[in-house]
Parts: C-alpha cells; sequence; structure tokens
C-alpha cells in the first residue's frame, strides 16, 4: 500500500487535530457543569439539584426568591461559583498569553510584577479604610507595569529585558508588602487573608467584574491570536513575518494587567494557575493560541472553581493556598515526567 | 534597464550607539542572488536586518522603489521573507503551522489558512525535502532539519524579497546544495534573493553577484564569476588558491599564509 500523499496527510492531521479539541472541549464542559452543580448544591446547607433547578429558574415567584433557601443560591453560591470561574479563566488566560507574548514559558501575572503590584497597592489601601483596598490594588498593578515597561524600555526594550524588570519589580514590591505588614498592627490579620486570595463572600459584582476582566483579555488575544503564535516562536521572530511586535506586547500587556488586578483587587493573590494550566493545555493540544485561549480559560475557571470548593470545604482556607499546594508539587511532576 | 530591488545611498546603521555599517551605497538587482561575503563581524548580517528594516539606519534605503522607513512592517512582511542567524524556535508548532506562519502576512486579522494558503505550504515542504517532517514539532527536529522548515516558511511567504542570513549553517552537504539551488530557481523566477553564506563556493555556486563587506564596508562588488584571489585575500588576510573541478567550477580554498 502506497504512503499517503501530503494532502492526504494533511487532511487526516487537521482531522485528527480538530477531534482532539472536540473531545477536549466536551470533557472540559461537561467538568465544568458538575463543578458548578457540586458548588451550588452542596455546601453548609445541602439543596437537593431539582430544587436547586427550581431556585435559579427566572420564573422564580418575588416571595419564595426572598427564601433563605433561595438567596443562598442565587445571592451567595452562584456569584461565588462565577466569580471563581471567571478568575480562574483569567488567571489563565493571562498566563498563556504573557507566556506566548514574551516567548518564555515561566512568565505568568507574577512575573512582570503586575500581582506584586496590586499586592502592594492593596496592603497600603488597608492603612485607609477597607474601601480604598480595590482602587489602590489596581493603581498598584498600573504603576508596576508601567515602572517594568519604563525600565526594560530605558534598558533595551525586548521580551528577555521585561521579564529582568519584572522579577526585579517583584522581589522589591514583596519586600514593600512584608514591610508593610511589619507595621501594619491591628490590620495585620486583614492584610494576610487578603493576600492569601479567597473567593468567600464574592458578590454579583465581583463576579461580573472578573468575567468581563477576563473577556478583556481573551477577546483581543484571540483576535491576534495568530500574531502571537508567531511572536511565542522567539523574539524577533514576529517581525520576520510584519507583526509590530511592540504594539502587539504593549496592547496585550495592558489588556493583562488590567484584568489581573482586577482579580487581585477583589480575591487577593491566586498563584499558579495562570502559570501551570497554559503548561498542561500545550502539551495536551500544542501551543497554538486560538485554541490554546479558550481552553485555558475552560480549565482555569475549572480548575479554581473545583479549589475553591476544596478550600471551603476544608474549613473556609484560603483559595490561593490550596492553589500553591497542589499546583506547585503537580507542576514539578510535570516537568521530571516531560524530561 | 530592470528597477533595482534595492536601492542604498549613505546607509549607515548598528546596534545603539554603536555603528556597524558605514555609508554603504550600491544597488541589488532583482531576478538575481546575491552573495553576501566576508570574515566574522563585517557586517553582513546586520546589512541583512538594515535591508529588512528591523534596524533604524541613517542614509536612503529603497525596496522595489519604496522607502523601507516609510512602508509598515506588515507591508514589509509581503514584500520581504527572511531566515535569521539564529533558528531557534522556542515553541512545539508543527513543521506544517511554522511553514503556515510564513502565510500569515497575506491574511486578514481574523483570517485562517485557506485552501491556497495549505497548497503553498505543501509546495514549500516539497521543494526543501521536507514533506515527511510536517508533522512533527519543531522543538524536535535537528538544527538541519529546523533551518529547512524556516526556509520553507520564508518560501511559502512569497515575497519578491528573500534575505537569508546564513540558511545552510546547520545543514550537510546535500542538503545545503539543495537549498542553494532553491534559491537559483527563486531567482530565475524574478525574486531577489540575498544569501549570506561563510561557505563561499556554495553560496558562489548559485549566486550571479556578491558584495565583499569588511568592517562595515563594501571593498568589492560585481558579478560572482569575476571573484579574484586579489578580492579574497583582502577580505580574509589569507591567500586563496583556485581549483578547477573536472566539471569546470572555480573552487576557492584558503591556504596558510605561512606555507
Amino acid at each position: 500500500m502506497n504512503p499517503p500523499s501530503p494532502a492526504e496527510g494533511l487532511e487526516r492531521f487537521l482531522f485528527c487535530r480538530r477531534r482532539r479539541y472536540a473531545a477536549l472541549g466536551s470533557v472540559l464542559c461537561a467538568l465544568l457543569l458538575l463543578v458548578m452543580l457540586w458548588r451550588i448544591a452542596q455546601g453548609e446547607w445541602d439543596i437537593p439539584l431539582s430544587r436547586v433547578f427550581h431556585l435559579l429558574s427566572p420564573l422564580l415567584s418575588e416571595a419564595e426568591a426572598k427564601t433563605p433557601e433561595a438567596l443562598v443560591v442565587r445571592a451567595v453560591r452562584l456569584p461565588r461559583v462565577f466569580a471563581a470561574m471567571g478568575t480562574g479563566g483569567l488567571l489563565a488566560v493571562s498566563g498563556a498569553v504573557l507566556q506566548g507574548l514574551l516567548a518564555n514559558q515561566l512568565a505568568e501575572p507574577y512575573t512582570l510584577g503586575i500581582a506584586s503590584g496590586a499586592a502592594f497597592g492593596g496592603a497600603i489601601g488597608f492603612f485607609f479604610t477597607a474601601f480604598a483596598v480595590t482602587p489602590m490594588a489596581f493603581a498598584g498593578a498600573l504603576l508596576s507595569l508601567a515602572l517594568v515597561s519604563l525600565i526594560a524600555r530605558r534598558s533595551g526594550g525586548g521580551a528577555s529585558h521585561l521579564v529582568l524588570a519584572g522579577v526585579i519589580a517583584n522581589a522589591v514590591l514583596s519586600a514593600g508588602v512584608t514591610l508593610l505588614k511589619a507595621v501594619a498592627d491591628d490590620k495585620l490579620g486583614a492584610i494576610v487573608l487578603w493576600l492569601m486570595g479567597s473567593l468567600s463572600g464574592a458578590s454579583p459584582q465581583g463576579a461580573i467584574s472578573v468575567w468581563l476582566g477576563a473577556a478583556a483579555v481573551l477577546i483581543p488575544a484571540w483576535l491576534y491570536g495568530r500574531s502571537l503564535d508567531a511572536v511565542s516562536l522567539g523574539e524577533g521572530q514576529g517581525e520576520l513575518l510584519g507583526i509590530d511586535e511592540k504594539k502587539l506586547r504593549f496592547r496585550l500587556l495592558c489588556a493583562c494587567s488590567l484584568a489581573v488586578a482586577l482579580a487581585v483587587s477583589r480575591f487577593g493573590i491566586i498563584g499558579f494557575v495562570g502559570l501551570v494550566v497554559p503548561h498542561i493545555l500545550r502539551s495536551l493540544i500544542g501551543p497554538s493560541h486560538r485554541p490554546l485561549l479558550i481552553f485555558c480559560f475552560l480549565t482555569g475557571a475549572l480548575l479554581l472553581a473545583g479549589a475553591d470548593g476544596a478550600a471551603q470545604r476544608l474549613g473556609e482556607l484560603p483559595v490561593g493556598v490550596i492553589t500553591a499546594l497542589a499546583g506547585g508539587p503537580f507542576f514539578c511532576w510535570i516537568l521530571v515526567k516531560r524530561k | 534597464m530592470n528597477q533595482s530591488a534595492f536601492e542604498f545611498h549613505d546607509l549607515s546603521a548598528g546596534y545603539g550607539e554603536k555603528t556597524i555599517l558605514r555609508e554603504l551605497s550600491g544597488t541589488i538587482m532583482p531576478g538575481e542572488v546575491t552573495a553576501l561575503i566576508g570574515p566574522n563581524g563585517s557586517g553582513k548580517s546586520t546589512l541583512i536586518k538594515a535591508l529588512g528594516g528591523f534596524l533604524p539606519f541613517t542614509g536612503r534605503l529603497a525596496l522595489l522603489g519604496r522607502e523601507v522607513n516609510q512602508t509598515p512592517r506588515r507591508e514589509l512582511g509581503r514584500l520581504i521573507g527572511v531566515v535569521a542567524q539564529q533558528a531557534n524556535v522556542k515553541a512545539a508548532f508543527t513543521a506544517y503551522d511554522v511553514i503556515g506562519f510564513g502565510r500569515l502576512p497575506h491574511q486578514p486579522l481574523l483570517g485562517r489558512a485557506t485552501a491556497e494558503d495549505e497548497r503553498a505550504v505543501l509546495n514549500a515542504a516539497e521543494r526543501l525535502g521536507i514533506e515527511h517532517l510536517l508533522f512533527r514539532p519543531v522543538t524536535e527536529l535537528s538544527g538541519g532539519e529546523r533551518q529547512r522548515v524556516l526556509l520553507a516558511m520564508a518560501v511559502a511567504q512569497d515575497a519578491p524579497v528573500c534575505l537569508l542570513d546564513e540558511p545552510t549553517s546547520a545543514m550537510d552537504p546535500c542538503q545545503a546544495l539543495r537549498a542553494f539551488t532553491l534559491m537559483k530557481e527563486l531567482a530565475r523566477e524574478g525574486k531577489t534573493v540575498v544569501v549570506v553564506a561563510h561557505d563561499i563556493n556554495a553560496a558562489l555556486s548559485c549566486a550571479d553577484s556578491f558584495i565583499a563587506l569588511r568592517s562595515g564596508q563594501i571593498i568589492a562588488r560585481g558579478r560572482a564569476a569575476d571573484l579574484s584571489a586579489a578580492v579574497l585575500e583582502a577580505l580574509y588576510d589569507t591567500p586563496f588558491i583556485p581549483y578547477v573541478s573536472s566539471r569546470g567550477d572555480t573552487v576557492w580554498h584558503p591556504v596558510s599564509s605561512r606555507s
């Protein structure tokens, strides 16, 4: 039998690729649905699934909507699971974008000092009033990115300079946060708890804001997906193909910073999602960004919704602790296995 | 007379404060393979980068009648296919995907590969003889195979100008010969090929003309057949002896100046 021609080989290759996307997408969507139902039905107070569906109906009467059961489902659990999904998706997508943009697989929202900037700003906010935390965290993230960009531009402007400047900013800002904790007195507890990251008490506004943040990074990154592919080949490779790398980097870095600042200011530091999820998915579906970004969103959403459930089950532990404790060893396992 | 592909006048370029190329003037003609030869650090790669508009420069540089520094990057992507000196590919795309990136300058922002793009990719892979590598991740390929993939990407780009910076440095002699033959074919199809190669004999086997660079200046230029021992000695500070093969080709060989 003759070997297949290149055109036939290509057709088979593309078919297999599409089939893999469809299989993974179906599994992720099914798991996400299961986790959502688990998070809404289970908790301190278990509610039967049939009742959950009834309570989630838009046709629920006004009187019934005010019952404690309905309030728990609609005002507490639903926003919390959506906040977890939005935050997880946002962090994973940002990680994938930053890794592609900087052609550096260690890049994630923390590498560029974005998250540390938000943590530093938010911690300062605690010294004023609880309402100042979110805007201050937001300002901290943007200021940190501006500083990192300035240092990178003055020192050459390449992706490697951005990562180096980010690492330095990260170290300085982390020291700044430690200093603030040392002088915080009675506010120390609140700062530490916020920094550890938690989704308990997520409001509908909080959930909506992280979904908007996720959209702000996912949509432009998906549109520029093919350019992101070329840039991720290595620094300068995109320029060879007619892509303005500096402009692309600026636009997508801004989108990522806004989104991550939004997530950190609302729910604190939640590590490892942005680093681990893109790595796992690249090994499953390859590095093409358009599918990668979609699957990153789904997996990040699934992972954080699950981790938040585990955190709650273990006595309302900070979800950042769960993601770091589970994500760290898992990441090491992937690295060793790949070698 | 044909319009020149590149026309440069008092062209100076470098990195930051350091100037490498000093007030070069000349033209590069279309439909020809032009070999850039010279010792290490003579400015060959810098000239390739300057011609591609990847470096800031002073002086005048026109590509097919257009001022390079006023041409948008995307337009340059359609006009120039480049193979850079460093063939590092960091992401594990398949060779098919990487060759397909050559079609990016022809696709709209929201676009995806069309049947024509797929044909161009398969055609480029066939010309480089890498159909069997198409569905393997480039990170798993050898250096020479990766160079063939990147050269195929430039072919798929289908730009009127190809700037190739040591595109065969990691290839075995047979594959290098195939690559140089392809360059000659591209030139016969009307494209302009500028190639940097340290293997002077391989480069001259396909080149129509040469530009000899030393210390950022053009010390000689002309038809490839007219390259002389004096020019090579002036370039490399080493005497070169020509041998004529049984097929009548001239092969240059450096000899120790003390022997």
